[in-house]
């Protein structure tokens, strides 16, 4: 079946070049060829050719395998290796800003635990120089949450990291997903005597809000139902900013992206989950390995935060750089988010790298990076491989993805080149120090 | 008390399953990294013997002598050197109940040493070592103005059921730490206690250090006429402490990010012509000129930790590797964490420094034999030299590449850690 699918994939991919052949000198082609080509879903293409026009990939393959258009625009890529765009399933660029100072920090509304109305998207500034660093380390798509402070934190963004406003960033016809956390976090209102105080108090919380959108649609599937038999005395109910959203989420529209540590809090997520039937991603999962079983039986994916060191607080003492393998051994898919600021959008093709060093395949460690969180997003049929029909995003590397001594040369969102290492002022969102240009001393041998 | 012993011993064989004590044992390497003034990088062996290091041989197929254990490596090289960290006093937990780097209430604790904080059986302290770290300086953390000393330990070994801080000693006062811009700052300011400025925080260290030069004055005076007991001087611990950082016996350790508080660290330097070190040091690059004049080591801080102030927004990962290129002694540490992860890796800081201008044997240098030497303990650690303990880590690839492991450590001989 897979064979099948590349040979359809390898005639649409003839076809579409043979159209664009036929269109003589067509200079909003771009062609970069020569580089080490990774489309992750399809074995790696020594000696690559990669065609793209309108933002879209349109031919993918074998160089000498493809025809390149005549006029269009050509890149040397030999000796660099090209994988699609990195796709981040959990960040907080634009929304705990950089500096950190109070002013930029909007991750948390600290007013009360339950806020489902809440839209990510409100609070995003596309000027943050995060999401600049965020390209500069390889990074085109990314999910932008609320923090881990509250039990139902708001309304996730799915964005492309171009553009200087929402409407830009945002990706057309998504709704975003639901963030969600237990464990430690929400507790902090226990601290000023409010709820919660209590993992169980957490939980109950979140059955409450469940609960009460479960009413809340049967009340609108009734009227609909009313309004479809022409019912004269069918009354509109009210509508609530946070349970329309929440209904989103019972409806499978909506995705929770579940912030969750220990493993029995891992275990109170999909208890939830399975009571009311939504759609779960679970995020960090420092011991989702010891519920492996649980989590690939319910074929629910985790995106891991690869941190440095176990600690910083109680529920991350028992951090391994082996989870994720044990996890792929599982056959749970694992995603590597950022979780940025905790670890920085620079270096997420480290995470992945890391996974490796634990014991993780390269494949899984490089889907993890690409496919998995796409689908973790819904968002596979665009992004998350190089594939005829998907968005032009994609990262040209120095080098071995997974290797320390590798940097991104240049980040492509939808055509678009958005990063590029030789341009001396985005060469410093890379190292650092892109407020200092002007002071910062003459370069002697950092870019390779 | 035999059954007590038993347990001792039990205990040992669970904590340390492959320790195999102090004993010969030679390490062949692919690629051996010495760090002394030899070549780096060639095959080679290193012997060693009752804990120390005997004899570096260069060459390919070395035949190690008779009665000495084999290990085969392919990258050796020597412990590694972390310059200031707070590991083993601030607690992998950060709960109240394992945080000790902080006495945040007196602005000046130069009486206290982190020798009463050090806690080695600390799940972090432990961890350090399995990424090759097998000497640290720990230090006292960020709040106070004048936080108090800091002390150079062994991150493991003598082995031993119940591990003390003070089996681990390689130097006491080591370092008295001084911390300028936002962290004192913000432990005092927002209570409207002292310092609420940067202003404040020069004034009181200028002022403790003030005082320490009279109390040492006042102590030789005393000293020279004859050390009369009615007439001694009062003691103050405080003063005492600080007397011995403005003789030169105890090195001062500023703790910067700034420019301009770089430079406020160079003035109170010179000012009392301290012997002293700059640490952090986040923005050193953008004033190495000055740094390199007053002839200041750095001892530069981790570039992967999140951005949590004003004053690290201009974190480079090329800082390390421009210090260097501008002649000043740099050593890589990892310095205090305040939330996940609460420890820095610092193989892992130094390979970001390694993959950004400062190169392989670059990097390395900066977390063995560059640290050993700001530190005054070259005597002992930081390469693989004749007659120097024989603290050894084992790579099965390019230490700083990311898919690499750590394949063993060895403390004064004493595997410590193996991978499992």
């Amino acid at each position: 079946m897979r064979k099948k699918m590349l040979l359809w994939g390898g005639l649409l991919a003839f076809s579409v070049s043979l159209a664009a052949a036929q269109s003589a000198h067509d200079e909003n082609v771009l062609v970069l060829q020569g580089a080490r080509i990774l489309p992750i879903t399809a074995p790696p293409i020594a000696q690559g050719v990669l065609v793209i026009k309108g933002g879209k990939i349109v031919a993918v393959g074998e160089a000498g395998k493809v025809q390149i258009p005549a006029g269009a625009r050509i890149q040397d890529a030999t000796g660099k290796v090209i994988m699609p765009g990195i796709v981040d399933s959990h960040s907080h660029i634009g929304i705990d800003g950089n500096p950190t100072v109070s002013d930029s920090q909007d991750a948390n509304e600290g007013s009360g635990p339950i806020q489902p109305g809440l839209r990510a998207l409100d609070a995003i500034d596309p000027a943050d120089p995060n999401i600049r660093m965020a390209t500069s380390g390889g990074i085109t798509t990314a999910n932008i949450m609320p923090g881990s402070g509250n039990v139902m934190g708001g309304q996730t963004a799915y964005v492309k990291l171009r553009g200087s406003t929402m409407e830009q960033m945002l990706i057309p016809g998504t709704l975003g997903g639901m963030k969600m956390a237990n464990g430690t976090n929400p507790k902090g209102y226990g601290s000023r005597g409010q709820a919660p105080m209590t993992r169980m108090e957490e939980a109950a919380l979140a059955r409450g809000i469940y609960v009460k959108a479960q009413q809340y649609k049967d009340k609108w599937d009734a009227y609909a139902k009313a309004v479809a038999a022409k019912d004269k005395n069918a009354k509109e109910p009210d509508h609530d900013l946070g349970l329309d959203a929440v209904v989103q989420v019972l409806d499978g529209k909506r995705v929770v992206h579940n912030h969750t540590h220990r493993a029995d809090d891992v275990m109170t997520v999909l208890r939830l989950a399975d009571e009311f039937h939504y759609r779960v991603v679970v995020h960090h999962g420092t011991e989702s390995c010891e519920v492996a079983d649980e989590l690939a039986k319910r074929h629910i994916g985790v995106s891991f935060t690869m941190i440095d060191s176990p600690g910083g607080k109680p529920e991350t003492i028992n951090f391994s750089i082996s989870c994720p393998a044990r996890l792929e051994k599982a056959g749970v898919k694992v995603a590597f988010n950022t979780d940025d600021p905790i670890t920085n959008s620079r270096l997420l093709l480290r995470s992945a790298a890391l996974g490796v060093r634990g014991g993780m395949s390269e494949d899984a460690a490089m889907k993890g990076l690409t496919i998995y969180p796409a689908e973790m997003l819904d968002l596979q049929s665009r992004v998350g491989s190089l594939e005829v029909g998907k968005d032009a995003d994609f990262i040209v590397l120095s080098g071995a993805p997974l290797s320390v001594y590798t940097h991104v040369i240049e980040t492509w969102i939808e055509g678009e080149k958005v990063f590029d290492r030789n341009n001396p002022a985005d060469l410093r969102y890379a190292t650092g120090g892109f407020d200092v240009v002007g002071r910062y001393p003459q370069q002697t041998g950092g870019a390779q | 008390m035999s059954l007590r012993f038993l347990q001792c011993a039990l205990l040992v064989t669970v904590a340390f399953p492959f320790s195999l004590g102090a004993q010969n044992i030679a390490v062949v390497a692919e690629h051996l990294y010495t760090m002394d003034a030899g070549p780096q990088g060639g095959p080679g062996m290193v012997l060693i013997r009752d804990g120390k290091i005997e004899e570096t041989r260069q060459g390919a197929n070395m035949q190690p002598p008779d009665g000495f254990q084999v290990i085969h490596g392919a990258y050796v090289t020597p412990g590694l050197v972390d310059a200031d960290t707070t590991a083993g006093v601030a607690g992998a937990y950060n709960i109240p109940a394992d945080q000790d780097q902080d006495e945040a209430t007196d602005p000046n604790t130069a009486d206290v040493s982190v020798r009463d904080s050090l806690n080695p059986e600390d799940k972090l302290y432990q961890f350090v070592n399995t990424y090759g770290v097998t000497t640290l300086q720990v230090t006292p953390g960020p709040a106070n103005p004048i936080a108090g000393r800091a002390g150079i330990f062994k991150s493991a070994g003598p082995l031993s059921p119940f591990r003390t801080a003070d089996q681990l000693i390689v130097r006491l006062n080591s370092g008295m730490v001084f911390n300028l811009g936002e962290s004192p700052k913000q432990t005092y300011g927002a209570s409207h206690k002292a310092p609420v400025t940067r202003m404040k925080t020069a004034e009181m260290i200028r002022d403790a250090l003030l005082q320490a030069t009279q109390y040492q004055d006042k102590w030789d005076k005393w000293k020279r006429e004859g050390s009369d007991l009615s007439k001694q001087p009062t003691i103050e611990a405080k003063s005492a402490a600080l007397a011995d950082v403005v003789t030169g016996k105890t090195p001062a350790i500023f703790n910067v990010y700034r420019a301009d508080d770089i430079d406020t660290a160079i003035r109170i330097g010179t000012e009392f012509h301290l012997k002293y070190m700059l640490a952090s040091v986040t923005e050193g690059y953008l004033i190495r000129d000055k740094i390199k004049q007053a002839g200041v080591p750095c001892l530069v801080g981790a570039v992967m930790q999140p951005v949590e102030s004003m004053e690290t927004a201009n974190a480079t990962y090329e800082n390390a590797a421009l210090l260097q290129q501008a002649g000043i002694p740099v050593a890589i540490m990892t310095g205090y964490v305040a939330y996940v992860p609460k420890s820095r890796v610092l193989l892992f800081e130094a390979a970001i420094a390694a993959a950004n201008g400062l190169g392989l044997e670059g990097a390395l240098r900066a977390i063995t034999i560059s640290p050993a030497k700001i530190l005054g303990i070259d005597d002992r650690v930081g390469s693989l030299s004749k007659g120097k303990d024989a603290d050894v880590v084992v790579f099965d690839g390019d230490p700083f590449e990311y898919t690499s492991h750590v394949e063993q450590v060895m403390v004064q001989g004493t595997v410590t850690y193996r991978k499992p």
